[in-house]
């Protein structure tokens, strides 16, 4: 297909390019990319693609822009706030530009949708935010036989992979396992803005090369990066015989929905019990006379703890708590010591979601006492206790 | 002589942010349990119970995946702890 006058004066670059001409640019406008994830990764990705020139460039995406996400989601702008991401990113870059088409695709991925959703596409980017929907959209990617570009960051740190089928390791492979309580997220541990805009980069050129078959890509080679320490570093990845959705006998067949994290029932969660701001201060200034004592666990990363907490508190991040589940066993028999009764155990976050998580960790790990979340979190401790009470940004 | 340590983003808490420590031993195990008595709580972190490397989790010697905590470490080598991410 002839370019126009047009293309030939946007693309003009990418045609001197030896590697990339008219035929390879050609190329990328005959290719379907889908960006998985609007959020940090998925903005620079989609921003470079799009002006790339990759003629079908999908977004999918369930959330709305908040204004947190500025510092980092450079596809959006101020009035973009609480408007849907895949509709305000779509907006944002069919006026970068006009010739491609750009599908927004507000679903959240599950088991059900994921295959039919990614079946059309040449190439995926994995820029998601939760280490179980990572592992739903590999496992599909192997199943459908499609290249797969993963990356993920946490606070200044960033890692990339490329699984080609049947000539690389999956991501899989690369981490047979991980729990969605294991490995915390950027809401979570926070993240430094500019770090997803190397990393999402990184997806786009390797999106790019892959289309164009020029070059050699992230496969079977993960790549980290240390933004604060400027420090790029490889480490090879092989496959794995044994690997449950690419090895030589898979378990993984079709796409699953990941199982709750602590695994905890509804029974169990039943168990859980929620306290408003004004109920825990009321708890805690009785807590003198009270026969049962309690016990406070702030479960925010230590950044946010150091800049604000209540008195007593003791700090165990969340993405730490599974692992450190027996000392918080040790440290209730000991603040029981001496009173008739176990302790309660109030769970403390920013805004009241970690801290849900960690209570239903906490009934799952059969943590004896009644695990108890303060609803709202801090924020609304700030809102309706303490006005002064100083709430650390994520 | 000491072996370096490069230390995973969500590894740090224990090791008061530090990118990178030092540890001693002539192996992987050794190096692991002078990691854990300087930085108490971060080799189960890493290895389970049965001393098996969790599986969100990978060691290299300098670039050489780490397979079995026998695998020798020698002065001046590297240890690198990667740990999955799940940021986007
Ligand atoms: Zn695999």
């Amino acid at each position: 297909m002839a370019m126009t006058a047009t293309e030939k004066q946007r693309y003009a670059r990418h045609l001197s390019l030896a590697e990339i001409g008219a035929a390879g640019q050609s190329r990328l406008k005959n290719s379907k990319v889908v960006v998985i994830g609007a959020g940090g990764l998925g903005s620079p990705s989609a921003l470079y693609l799009a002006a790339a020139g990759v003629g079908k460039l999908a977004l999918v995406d369930y959330d709305v822009v908040d204004l947190s996400n500025l510092q980092r989601q450079v596809l959006f702008t101020n009035a973009d706030v609480a408007q849907s991401k895949v509709a305000a990113a779509a907006k944002r870059l069919a006026a970068l530009n006009p010739d491609i088409e750009v599908v927004a695709h507000d679903l959240q991925l599950t088991a059900d949708n994921i295959l039919d959703t990614l079946r059309e596409y040449d190439v995926v980017i994995d820029g998601t935010d939760r280490v179980s929907t990572r592992y739903l959209i590999n496992d599909a990617c192997v199943i459908l036989g499609k290249p797969l570009v993963s990356a993920a960051i946490h606070r200044f740190e960033g890692q990339a992979l490329t699984y080609l089928p049947e000539r690389g390791p999956c991501y899989r492979c690369l981490f047979p396992n991980a729990k969605d309580g294991q490995v915390p997220n950027c809401a979570d541990a926070g993240v430094l803005g500019v770090l997803p805009g190397v990393m999402g980069s990184i997806q786009a050129t390797e999106a790019i090369k892959l289309i164009l078959g020029i070059g050699e890509l992230l496969t079977g080679r993960l790549l980290t990066y240390d933004a604060l320490t400027t420090r790029f570093d490889e480490f090879t990845v092989a496959r794995r015989t044994d690997c449950a959705v690419c090895g030589e006998h898979p378990t993984i067949l079709t796409p699953q929905d990941a199982v709750p994290k602590s695994k905890t029932t509804a029974a169990q969660r039943a168990l859980i019990s929620h306290s408003t701001p004004r109920q825990l201060q009321l708890r805690l200034g009785s807590a003198a006379e009270s026969t049962t004592p309690i016990l406070l666990v702030d479960v925010r990363e230590p950044h946010e703890f150091e800049r604000g907490h209540l008195a007593g508190c003791v700090n165990v991040p969340i993405g730490e708590l599974a692992a450190r589940m027996d000392e918080l066993v040790a440290s209730l028999s000991g603040s029981s010591r001496g009173r008739s009764s176990r302790p309660d155990v109030v769970f403390v976050c920013r805004s009241g979601g970690r801290s849900l998580q960690a209570c239903e960790m906490a009934v799952g790990a059969r943590l004896t006492a009644v695990p108890i979340n303060l609803d709202g979190g801090l924020l609304a401790w700030a809102r309706d206790v303490d006005p002064e009470f100083v709430v650390a940004p994520v | 002589m000491a072996c370096t340590v490069r230390v995973a983003s969500p590894l740090r808490s224990y090791t008061a942010g530090a990118a990178s420590v030092d540890a001693v031993g002539h192996d992987i195990a050794a190096v692991l349990a002078d990691l854990d008595t300087n930085y108490r709580g971060i080799r189960f972190r890493m290895i389970d119970e049965h001393d098996r490397i969790r599986p969100h989790i990978r060691l290299y010697v300098n670039h050489d995946a780490v397979t079995s905590l026998q695998q020798a470490v020698h002065p001046g080598d590297t240890l690198h702890l990667i740990c999955a991410l799940s940021g986007g």
